[in-house]
């Protein structure tokens, strides 16, 4: 048996003044879950979540929340809180009545209001801090108000719009745990922006990989890592992405293809022995590795990581190799090939 | 060169200061002497406070005070209520023909309100509300510049704001009233300053529209309190003026920072 999903978007299609918005996004998503929409900016991921919100209407398609059509509904009739990236934040509200703002809107009694806002401040650790005013907090703070602004009436969905973008790296990963902490322990269902492919493989469920207005993969973060569904995917997501080779450059290939590989999946060999000579064009020391970059005239991104620190000389030429099994093989428009 | 250039705008400044302030100056000097020893400029004359209890005694002065009160009053809330809703209209709703409108209400502010003067008295008259308070205020209520003002303020606000009220399951109004609001407080007391001021000094339309000592404000009081017919004493109507421009006097000290502030923003704008 399976239970019907908690969001449900039926085709949608936005447009800005006959400009594409988004267009076709369908897209099922189960309840507790955490899904993050992902790309490069103008891709749409934004105009989705605010289509999601209640802040923009669709032009086309059907928009479910827990079996209902919310499609026209007002943002305010769709049960979500919303985090955003500049926080929103009232600046001339204190703590405590930013994090209850929405429960006194909604009129619920005083008592109530000051257990949900006790047990708000609590989760995300901001007790003590209540009287004080927006100004007054750090970047940091203000995002855990945001948080608690947005957990406190206790909806079942939350949308987040890149809430972490202003935040420096350090705390940024710190915040990440955080946030996933708290879906988990909550059992609310995230629907998550952003642009860094980190912050999605690393807390989403499921990702939802944006391009142009278009969906091109959804998936667990494994299945857009190891079974990239076009050349698109295959670029954006990694770190280093993968490398597209023409496959007229490698024997037992017909050409018209392209051909995927990961730099984890490269050895270096001596020459002869290789299936591609190269060209080192540089080298990055990362640490625990170092990225050789690679250059080959039919390929693009091509790198290849050696433990430790092992700088090789620009403009060396070396071999690489390769197995099959690592291949991802993409037809001429760019989808991949089903697996042979 | 430098230092005359800099030596003349302190110098202009100056003298401008004193052309400016000398008439106070000679009113304050005239109501606390006798009058003989005000115009003879006599330095060593006694100073006396007779002229105030001879003024005050001359005029329901009161009543003029309580209605210059409740005229600008009357004048502030009505520019709020009109200001914020037209000014939250021009700023955030989408509306047809809204730049138009919007061009509309901006002409006024190239109109002088004496013009209108005769079409306000029929108006006014029309209404039923010829020499009443309401009647005084209302031509002033439907300010351009202060719907103007209202628009500026509530365009400033970020529209995050506005969304987040939103999802929060704020309606238009109560975005209105929970946010906009609250974050246009420096410009609703700029616009208050400016507001009552303009009117507490106002004359021509108060003398015109009201007719018995119940609604007359301070200024058209004090117009007749020292009209030739009544003998004039220049004493005695300096002491008037003194006590009519007082209020206004002694919150501009208070208020000062603010005060010049609430000018340069709403001259900014």
């Amino acid at each position: 048996m399976t239970t019907p999903p908690f969001v449900v978007l039926k085709d949608i299609a936005k447009r800005w003044n006959g400009q594409l918005g988004v267009e076709g996004i369908s897209l099922d998503i189960p309840e507790g879950s955490f899904t993050a929409l992902l790309g490069p900016s103008g891709c749409g991921k934004s105009t989705t979540l605010r289509l999601l919100a209640g802040l923009e209407l669709p032009d086309e398609g059907h928009i479910l929340i827990d079996g209902k059509d919310v499609t026209t509904s007002a943002a305010s009739d769709r049960n979500l809180s919303m985090v955003f990236q500049s926080y929103a934040l009232f600046p001339h509200l204190s703590v405590a009545e930013n994090v209850v703002f929405g429960l006194k809107v909604r009129r619920v009694a005083k008592k109530e209001r000051q257990i949900k806002l006790h047990r708000a401040l609590e989760i995300t650790g901001l007790l003590g801090l209540e009287d004080r005013k927006p100004g007054e907090l750090s970047g940091g703070q203000r995002q855990r108000v945001a948080l608690a602004r947005a957990i406190v009436a206790g909806q079942r969905l939350c949308l987040m719009d890149e809430p972490l973008s202003n935040l420096d790296a350090k705390l940024r990963n710190a915040v990440r745990k955080d946030i996933k902490k708290l879906q988990r322990d909550l059992g609310i269902t995230v629907v998550y922006v952003t642009h860094d492919q980190t912050e999605a493989m690393s807390m989403a469920d499921t990702v939802v990989l944006m391009k142009d207005g278009h969906i091109q993969q959804v998936g667990a973060p494994e299945d857009l890592y190891n079974k990239p569904n076009n050349t698109f995917v295959a670029e954006f997501i990694g770190a280093p992405p993968m490398a597209l080779i023409g496959s007229g450059a490698i024997s037992g290939y017909g050409a018209g293809q392209t051909i995927g590989i990961r730099a984890e999946h490269i050895q270096i060999v001596p020459k002869g022995e290789g299936r591609l000579r190269c060209t080192v064009n540089e080298s990055e020391f990362l640490g625990s590795e170092t990225l050789i970059g690679l250059k080959h005239a039919d390929a693009v991104g091509l790198c290849v990581l050696k433990p430790g620190l092992s700088m090789m000389p620009e403009g060396d030429e070396i071999d690489i190799t390769f197995h099959d099994d690592n291949l991802h093989v993409f037809d001429a428009a760019g989808h991949r090939r089903a697996a042979s | 060169m430098k230092s005359l250039t800099k030596f003349m705008d302190s110098f202009g400044a100056i003298l401008l200061a004193i052309i400016w302030i000398a008439p106070l100056l000679f009113a304050f000097w005239a109501a606390t002497h006798s009058t003989s020893d005000a115009v003879n400029l006599n330095l060593f004359s006694p100073w006396t406070l007779e002229n105030f209890r001879v003024a005050w005694g001359g005029a329901p002065w009161l009543k003029y005070f309580m209605n210059t009160f409740m005229l600008v009053t009357v004048i502030l809330i009505g520019q709020f209520v009109l200001t914020t809703l037209a000014g939250f209209a021009f700023a955030q709703l989408q509306f047809p023909g809204k730049d138009y409108v919007f061009i509309l209400v901006l002409m006024q502010l190239f109109i002088l309100p004496e013009v209108l003067i005769v079409e306000n008295y029929a108006m006014v008259s029309r209404l039923g509300l010829f020499d009443t308070i309401l009647g005084v205020g209302m031509p002033y209520m439907a300010s351009a510049f202060g719907i103007f003002l209202m628009r500026q303020a509530f365009k400033g606000v970020p529209i995050e704001l506005h969304e987040a009220a939103r999802i929060e399951g704020c309606g238009l109004l109560g975005i209105l009233w929970r946010v906009y609001v609250p974050l246009a407080k420096p410009t609703y007391l700029a616009y208050a300053l400016v507001s009552v001021s303009t009117h507490w000094n106002n004359f021509l339309w108060p003398l015109i529209v009201t007719n018995s000592p119940d609604t007359r404000p301070l200024t058209v009081g004090l117009s007749i309190f020292g009209a030739p017919e009544n003998g004039v004493d220049i004493s005695v109507i300096s002491a008037a003026t003194m006590m009519s421009v007082a209020p206004l006097l002694i919150a501009f000290l208070i208020f000062q920072r603010q005060f010049v502030q609430a000018f340069l923003r709403a001259g900014i704008k």
